[in-house]
């Protein structure tokens, strides 16, 4: 079957007045990896927790792997691995005993756990560790722990909320080594979430947006910021921004003009940065707004999501 | 089946990992006997033409039978609270069997209990029935016993939202259990009230049947029907924990 990983057609999540999930349709391919971005309470988790069979949505349908996640939820159990948010470890178990009750759950021989784990322990580099405790662990190894917990069981599709939440910066660039290997060389269908942009952008072939319940925009991280426009010029400063920003507007290079409200900056974006610099800066002493910072940068994602969204987003 | 073994033999692991939880216990079932015993051989000196010892070691066993379900509520609400009930939930087995698998465990260290305070007990000078079938099947109801009042405590372990609020509502429970009962004090010397009361109470007709099966004491109430009472009750506990369960999960 060379159709989709992941198909969900109108998922709505309410707890009583409050709609945690308000519609969203996303479709993850066979073999890609997907990141779902935005800010924490958008709906991540709780759109997670609906693809994963933790929560049965309030509306909607869902197919994971191809069996339908509320009828088929056994078989779309077996075909899923699973990492969450916050660390979910037996602190008193040892980092075998956590795999091998693991992989006991989804009825793996004895064999095959061992080997299993063999391999699995090798690629998150555990070996010096398995046989202690978990409390024993640093974040970082518990998060390696568990990403080998979620493989264990040979899944076609992983899911991972926030894998690198809390992480430093060195294991978090581990993490995502593991990610792209896995997608790369076994063909392991992805889906993770994050706030952190830079996250969706080095990793995931598709990117969704999600902010306040729904699917803002969706696409190739490059394609997302092609539509932006080739350069970004940021300007800060002091007197009439709206009259500025108006001015900016009829400017005939001027592509799209953005306000951060929490930042008080102009994003000006354009065909080309470095050419158009000083004319932005000419058609501001003109209109009596004086700049106190202007800078050219490449667009990225985090533009798209401040497009798309209106606000910025923060850790 | 095979999940409800998986997640024992967890819960098991961790038992025999962790010294002071297995040693607490055991030194619990010591000190029960011991204190409580010759604390009160020292006012009672015969009941029902026995010795006082041998007429409330049931009781005491009934009771840290109790102590034990209300741990494994605990352990429960902590992998619920702390999230670790997620992991079964997304994997491919019947939610029954993380309950069973937890009613089991907390089973398996009754009898355990059960055996120590019995071995120390007869150090004390109990004395058994000469019928080890009478053990066994003695055995079998205290385990019986352990699997409803676990489904009880799962069941509020599933609907609570704190530690504090589970303690709370478990510990209603708790009294009436060990003092509605026949535990400290024989079923004809109660009022009759009282006598209707305790017979609404599971472990009256645990307490009676061990007394008899293993003492040789002789029965208050008929056999065949304790056994059949602890059997649904057993049942009715693990329905309940089964239907918070799904409640909680569901939401």
């Amino acid at each position: 079957m060379a159709t989709a990983a992941i198909e969900a057609n109108g998922l709505v999540k309410r707890y009583g007045d409050v709609t945690a999930v308000a519609g969203i349709d996303l479709t993850v391919a066979a073999h890609s990896i997907y990141a779902l971005v935005g800010p924490n309470g958008a709906g991540k988790t709780t759109t997670l927790n609906m693809l994963t069979t933790l929560t049965p949505p309030t509306a909607g349908r869902v197919r994971v792997a191809g069996y339908d996640v509320q009828r088929q939820a056994r078989h779309v159990r077996r075909c899923i691995g699973v990492t969450f948010q916050d660390i979910v470890l037996d602190r008193d178990l040892t980092g075998r005993q956590v795999l091998d009750i693991h992989g006991k759950l989804y009825r793996m021989s004895r064999q095959e756990r061992k080997r299993r784990i063999a391999e699995l322990v090798e690629l998150v580099q555990l070996e010096e560790a398995l046989d202690r405790r978990v409390k024993t662990y640093s974040g970082g190894m518990k998060r390696r722990l568990e990403l080998a917990r979620g493989l264990l069981s040979n899944p076609q599709v992983l899911f991972l909320d926030e894998p690198t939440q809390g992480l430093d910066p060195q294991n978090r660039v581990g993490i995502w080594n593991y990610m792209r290997n896995l997608n790369r060389e076994h063909g392991l269908t992805l889906l993770l979430t994050t706030h952190y942009m830079e996250e969706a952008e080095m990793l995931a072939h598709t990117v969704g947006i999600i902010d306040q319940g729904l699917l803002v925009v969706e696409g190739k991280p490059a394609d997302l910021v092609a539509t932006l426009g080739a350069n970004v010029i940021r300007v800060n400063g002091q007197g009439d921004r709206r009259h500025f920003i108006q001015q900016l507007g009829i400017l005939p290079f001027v592509e799209r003009v953005q306000f951060d409200e929490q930042d008080s900056l102009v994003q000006v974006y354009v065909d080309n940065g470095n050419r158009r610099l000083v004319e932005i800066v000419q058609a501001a002493s003109g209109n009596g707004f004086r700049v106190e910072e202007i800078a050219v940068a490449q667009p990225g994602l985090s533009d798209v999501f401040l497009r798309y969204t209106g606000h910025a987003l923060r850790d | 089946m095979y999940a409800t073994y998986v997640i024992w033999s967890k819960h098991m692991t961790k038992f025999f990992h962790s010294t002071e939880e297995a040693l607490g216990l055991a030194l619990q079932s010591v000190l029960w006997v011991v204190l409580f015993g010759v604390g009160m051989r020292g006012i009672v000196t015969q009941v029902e033409g026995g010795d006082y010892l041998t007429f409330i070691l049931p009781g005491i066993i009934a009771l840290s039978a109790l102590a034990g379900s209300v741990g494994g509520g605990m352990m429960l609400l902590d992998e619920r609270l702390r999230g670790i009930t997620r992991e079964y939930l997304v994997s491919p087995i019947p939610r029954l069997s993380i309950l069973l698998g937890n009613a089991a465990s907390t089973s398996t260290k009754a009898l355990l209990q059960a055996l120590l305070m019995l071995v120390i007990g007869m150090l004390m000078g109990v004395r058994l029935t000469g019928n080890p079938l009478g053990w066994l099947v003695a055995l079998l109801l205290v385990a019986l016993f352990t699997l409803g009042f676990s489904g009880l405590a799962l069941a509020v372990a599933s609907v609570s939202r704190s530690i504090m609020g589970y303690h709370g509502m478990i510990f209603l429970l708790n009294l009436p259990v060990l003092f509605a009962s026949n535990a400290l004090y024989p079923l004809d010397v109660l009022p009759p009230w009282m006598r209707t009361l305790v017979l609404f109470n599971p472990t009256t007709y645990l307490i009676d049947a061990v007394r008899s099966l293993a003492f040789g004491a002789q029965p208050a109430l008929v056999l065949a029907n304790s056994v059949a009472i602890l059997f649904v009750f057993a049942t009715i506990g693990m329905w309940l924990a089964l239907s918070a369960f799904h409640r909680s999960i569901r939401s």
